[in-house]
């Protein structure tokens, strides 16, 4: 009543009811808007979501899988373990082994540091900058602490870089390392952003024996050599898991995990033996300095008639277990000469105006290259050379096999030979005079050869040159056998020059690989065999999958042609420009070789390839070493005063090395009669006997005696009993009262021949122990060195070995 | 107290006695044993991962909770469904003003603030222990029922005459003539809610708060113009927001293109849900076998349990959760329609209005539809107090359905 009362007296904002509801006529719209309501809330609004479900879960279906499959999946391959390498003995050359690497991801430190403050309320800028820049210090400490060798100023880099997320902060990591690593991360639950992950690390425990044959293995797998050619067998089939994950990277094991195991790689046997590889890497070294050998230097081992190769070495070598060192001296000079060139060469064409500091970069980088790949070649397969007077004896075995010559044949050496309009000399420029064909090759005389070559005629040559294999590469399993492309005259284009000069092994091309094939082929019964290096492939459960039988490529020779080429060939070593090679009780065969590379004059491969037993060769031995030194340009003598040639350089390293190798693979040794007297004797005792007795007691070991002083009774003796002398040495015998001196002065004997100085040893009381070139002495034959010194003192009836030599010119064409 | 016999008891308590709308009520159990199912294995992961306190790595935490207040839920729908709703309407402005001082509760200290946002407040109110729930989920059902309250009397309630002597008195007849007077109380009303829940920082609790008011609003009858004026107002805001901030601007890119956005940040969520959703193709993959749950998908338990559900359920299973909500709001309208008298009809338009637009919200979201609002999904997303408040609604819905009238037997 009181509105009512309000509104009479017309006071605004009071009202009075009037008749009209305020929801009059309502109903029907009531109505009408809840069953609206009902149809957009009922059904309408379910379409767009029934369509955006169907859009997504079937349209999209696919697309969308496959990015939530990305992240869902955890995928990762577990590395099968490479297989190991070994020698043929089962020694072991290559393995693998787990290390591990530490990676740091400074993008995930970074993000280690929160951006909010213990309340969860958001950092400013400024102060979580700060709290990261903390926390990277913080970083480097403990990394430097971790890892002290690191470069701190490397590792503050780094860890900065927070754009990167992998960072390899160490790798190689050793077993025993990791334990402390491990240890570190997990109590600092450094896991997010350090951490170490597996991988391997290949291990030669030879170090750089047979470097680049085995060939070293990269972040690509095998690089070189047999790693290289084997990859595939030798790093076995990576297993893979696949499982789903958590957000956190867990992997979970449910059904749609897939498993599949590694299956590691094969097991690699090889031809190589350790032992004998090792006898040529030294003998390879020793080379160097004695003769001051430049360009380095190779050799091959090799069973003849297999084709097994027993040791196949290159120098400079390197150590695969840091590959990418260089580490032998004289590379390291080359490789700063030839910086220093490279550094002219960029200076003079300098069109980007660098720096010199830039330039020196660019050429210390270039010259780095050609020095780590100049150690990683194996020169015994990769670069051809002229083969030289080593080539005579496939000449020698086809003109045989032609009939073209025979033993009987004489040949007349004037030091010359007219071929065309060409004069062609001997190396012995005073010619050889008369000789048979055994005396020609054992001369290795030029002009008889070019005269062989002649008889053999072009065709044939060449048929022959083909039918040894020297046009084909050889197709060992190792990698890089040079091209062949270029490496003779085309038929059409050999002209009787060319012919001339082939027929002693110049003016063309093999690789050393093709030559040692060859040459076993000559003396091996006449088959040309393939070279392999990896004898078996097995499992690692010693199942063997693959064993290399040697494979005859085809019969070049006669067996007949091929004895009496080999007959000839064991004369060169005993009585030709072999002789350096001789060793008394192994019956060996070779040829020796130098040969002029380029046309400086000064630079020459002497080379020898020596086999043994003549008889039934066991092993053939390639030996070269590239450009020993001259003293002077244009001299014929090294800087270490050796002759520069096959013969005194090759021969003489090759004789030692062939009999070390027979020694090792137990092959008895023969001596001929000559050899026998020389052999060492046991001194008996012969004190105290009469001097008839002690005459025969002597006798009987093949002992000549001289006597000093007078009567019936030996009261001393030089040597003493059991001393073992070489044979028919003089021993001194002290008559009645006479004594020897304590100690003598060894007489100087080096430049003596053969008796001169044995006599001269035994007159001071000292004996004589001959080695080096064989019992056929001839005029050249002298004494080169001696064990104890000229003027030294040493005690009377000291043995003294003294090494004699030849002086050979087996060479080239002067 | 015994039992009265029917014969005592008067026309209004007969009518309370009838029998609830069983559809309903199966549908509503149905989703909530569904919800329970996929609420457990969408959330043992989380559950298993959290090492923190109460949950202590236990996988089971979720459900465990889930299962409880699910249980006492179903007892308070059912209690509250024996309750005879006219009393709602003298509780109605009783329950505005609980809610009223809940909200403002939420700003002294006793609210509990999470993230910046004060939306929450302990059961016990002043014993800062034990569960939380948020007076928001109160005052939704106040709101409704406080506008149904009223405006259920419309048709009774005269419309009101001024004097026009004055140019106050002419003002109001003008505004009495298009409606705008009755309006007033509900406008207060409104702001005040809206206003104390916006400001909670809970902009999708005001949303809907708005969303139950409005179709309560609309279905009693008042003039379509003020949804048009209202909802025009709107737009220009949108519109002119969208012209003066970046930040609504780029909230738009995003929500046209939301595979633009950083998958690290503001795309995460939305492109895990999607994930999860394709992964699922037609069948799923199988209940339990979600792959996204694995910390993929942010809060799996929560907001974007469905796509989880679809994951497992593939197409299908989602399509039949789609197809039971329909149908438990349709028969929600249904019994709005054959409510007894108004108010009834009212209070469910609203409270089932609600629950639409909560699905919409959230499914919408989960699917890329509209841009991300942080509205759960009724009795699916973990939240006991939440799950209870509906169950509670629902048990309205049902003392409501009792007294639906039989039919006439011409």
């Amino acid at each position: 009543m009181r509105t009512r009362r309000k509104y009479e007296q017309g006071i605004g904002w009071a009202g009075a009811p009037t008749g009209a509801t305020r929801g009059s006529h309502s109903k029907r719209a009531i109505f009408r808007r809840t069953i609206f309501l009902m149809g957009v809330c009922g059904v309408l609004m379910f379409i767009p979501l029934a369509w955006r479900l169907w859009d997504i879960a079937i349209v999209h279906h696919d697309e969308y899988q496959k990015l939530a499959a990305q992240q869902q999946t955890k995928d990762y391959a577990i590395s099968a373990r490479r297989g190991n390498i070994y020698d043929r003995n089962g020694n072991m050359m290559a393995m693998s082994a787990t290390v591990y690497k530490l990676i740091l991801s400074p993008l995930d430190l970074m993000k280690s540091v929160s951006n909010k403050d213990e309340d969860g309320k958001p950092l400013p800028e400024e102060i979580y900058q700060a709290r990261v820049a903390a926390r990277q210090d913080q970083m480097v400490e403990e990394l430097m602490a971790l890892v002290p060798t690191l470069d701190r100023e490397r590792v503050t880099k780094q860890v900065h870089n927070t754009k990167a997320a992998y960072w390899e902060v160490k790798t190689n990591i050793e077993e025993e390392e990791a334990e402390a690593l491990r240890a570190y991360i997990a109590e600092n639950k450094t896991a997010s952003y350090l951490y170490l992950i597996t991988s391997t690390k290949r291990y030669y425990p030879y170090s750089g024996l047979a470097a680049q044959a085995l060939g070293f293995v990269n972040d690509n797998g095998g690089a070189y050599g047999i790693e290289a050619v084997y990859n595939e067998l030798l790093e076995g089939t990576a297993g893979r898991v696949y499982t789903t994950r958590t957000a956190g990277g867990t992997e979970r094991f449910n059904t749609y995990a897939q498993y599949i195991d590694a299956v590691d790689g094969y097991d690699l046997t090889l031809t190589i033996d350790a032992t004998i590889q090792s006898y040529l890497e030294k003998t390879l070294e020793e080379g160097i300095v004695d003769f001051d050998v430049q360009e380095g230097a190779f050799a091959i081992a090799m069973n003849p008639k297999t084709g097994a190769i027993l040791g196949i070495a290159s120098s400079p070598e390197f150590d695969p277990n840091s590959y990418s060192k260089v580490t032998d001296e004289r590379l390291l000079a080359q490789m700063e000469t030839d910086k220093n060139e490279i550094f002219e060469k960029l200076k003079a064409a300098n069109t980007e105006n660098l720096t010199d500091s830039e330039l020196m970069s660019k050429a210390e980088a270039q010259a780095y290259s050609n020095a780590v790949n100049t150690q990683w070649r194996s020169r015994a397969i990769d670069s051809r050379y002229e083969p030289g007077s080593v080539f005579k004896a496939v000449v020698l075995a086809s003109a045989l096999e032609e009939g073209v010559v025979k033993e009987s044949d004489h040949f007349f050496c004037s030091g010359v030979k007219k071929v065309a309009d060409r004069e062609i000399q001997c190396s012995k420029k005073s010619g050889h005079k008369d000789q048979d064909l055994t005396r020609a090759v054992g001369n290795s005389c030029n002009p008889a050869f070019m005269e062989i070559g002649q008889r053999l005629g072009k065709d044939k040559f060449y048929q022959y040159f083909e039918a040894f294999g020297l046009m084909e590469n050889t197709g060992i399993d190792l990698p890089g056998e040079a091209s062949l492309k270029g490496a003779i005259w085309d038929k059409d284009k050999m002209g009787e020059v060319e012919l001339a000069t082939a027929s002693f092994g110049q003016r063309f091309e093999v690789t050393p690989l093709q030559m040692i094939c060859a040459f076993s082929a000559v003396i091996n019964g006449g088959n040309l065999v393939k070279p392999y290096v990896v004898q078996t492939v097995a499992a690692q459960d010693g199942t063997v999958i693959q064993n290399t039988q040697t494979e005859v490529i085809r019969q070049v020779i006669s067996q007949q042609t091929s004895q009496r080429a080999a007959d000839i060939l064991e004369k060169v070593v005993s009585e030709g420009t072999g002789g350096n090679a001789y060793v008394a009780g192994y019956r060996i065969g070779g040829k020796t070789g130098s040969s002029e590379v380029g046309v400086t004059g000064d630079h020459t491969l002497v080379s020898f390839m020596g086999y043994a037993p003549a008889d039934d060769p066991q092993v053939i031995v390639l030996l070269a070493y590239d450009r020993p030194q001259p003293k002077e340009p244009g001299s014929d003598w090294s800087t270490t005063g050796v002759y520069i040639s096959g013969g005194n350089m090759a021969a003489k390293k090759a004789g030692p090395l062939i009999a070390q190798i027979l020694d090792y693979m137990g092959i008895e040794k023969v001596y001929s009669a000559d050899e026998s007297a020389a052999v060492d004797v046991s001194m008996p005792k012969v004190t105290g006997m009469s001097l008839a007795n002690a005459e025969s007691a002597l006798k009987k070991k093949n002992l000549k005696f001289r006597t000093i002083g007078e009567g019936d009774a030996v009261s001393r003796q030089v040597p003493a009993a059991s001393t073992s002398i070489p044979g028919g040495s003089t021993v001194i015998l002290y008559l009645g009262d006479a004594a020897p001196e304590e100690s003598a002065a060894v007489p100087d004997v080096t430049g003596m021949t053969y008796e001169g100085a044995r006599n001269a040893l035994e007159k001071a009381g000292f004996f004589m122990r001959a080695s080096g070139v064989s019992t056929y002495y001839g005029n050249t034959t002298t004494a080169e060195g001696q064990s104890v010194a000229g003027g030294d003192v040493a005690a009377i009836g000291t043995v003294v070995d003294v090494r004699f030599f030849n002086v050979v010119e087996d060479g080239y064409v002067g | 107290m015994a039992r009265k016999a029917k014969r005592d008891l008067t026309m209004e308590e007969q009518l309370a006695r009838g029998p609830l709308d069983l559809p309903f009520l199966m549908l509503v159990l149905l989703l909530l044993g569904i919800g329970l199912v996929m609420l457990f294995s969408a959330s043992y992961y989380t559950a298993f991962r959290d090492s923190k306190p109460p949950v202590n790595n236990n996988p089971y935490f979720y459900i465990t909770r889930q299962a409880l207040y699910a249980a006492a839920g179903v007892a308070a729908m059912y209690l509250i469904s024996r309750i005879n709703y006219q009393h709602f309407r003298w509780m109605a402005p009783l329950a505005l003003g609980v809610a009223i001082v809940l909200l403002i509760l939420c700003y002294t200290p006793l609210g509990v603030r999470i993230n910046h946002q004060r939306r929450w407040l302990y059961v016990l109110l002043v014993i800062p222990k034990g569960p939380t729930f948020q007076p928001s989920e109160v005052a939704k059902v106040a709101v409704v029922l406080f506008f149904s309250a009223r405006l259920c009397k419309r048709d009774t309630e005269h419309k009101k005459r001024f004097t026009k002597r004055t140019t106050t008195g002419r003002l109001l007849n003008w505004l009495e003539k298009i409606g705008f007077l009755e309006l007033v109380p509900y406008g207060l009303v409104l702001v005040t809610v809206l206003g104390l829940v916006a400001f909670e920082r809970h902009v999708s609790g005001a949303l809907l708060v708005a969303v139950g008011a409005a179709a309560v609003l609309l279905v009693s009858g008042i003039s379509l113009w003020w949804f048009f004026g209202l909802g025009g107002l709107g737009v220009a805001l949108v519109g002119i927001m969208y012209m003066t901030t970046a930040y609504v601007r780029k909230k738009f890119a995003l929500w046209l293109d939301p595979w633009s956005a950083d998958p690290q940040v503001e795309g995460f969520q939305f492109r895990q849900g999607i994930y999860s959703i394709a992964s699922g193709g037609l069948l799923g993959r199988g209940l339990g076998e979600s792959n996204q749950k694995y910390g993929f998908v942010p809060e799996p338990e929560n907001d974007m349990i469905f796509s989880i559900g679809v994951e497992e359920l593939g197409l299908v299973g989602g399509y039949l959760i789609l197809i039971l909500f329909s149908l438990l709001i349709l028969r929600g309208y249904w019994i709005a329609l054959h409510a007894r008298d108004k108010f009834g009809m009212l209070t469910v338009v609203g409270i089932v209005t609600l629950l639409a637009a909560q699905v919409f919200f959230n499914i919408g979201v989960v699917t890329g539809l509209i841009p991300n609002t942080g509205i759960s999904l009724p009795f699916f997303s973990y939240g006991g107090t939440a799950l209870m408040i509906h169950l509670a609604e629902m048990g309205m819905i049902l003392s409501i359905s009792r007294q639906i009238p039989a039919p006439r037997k011409d």
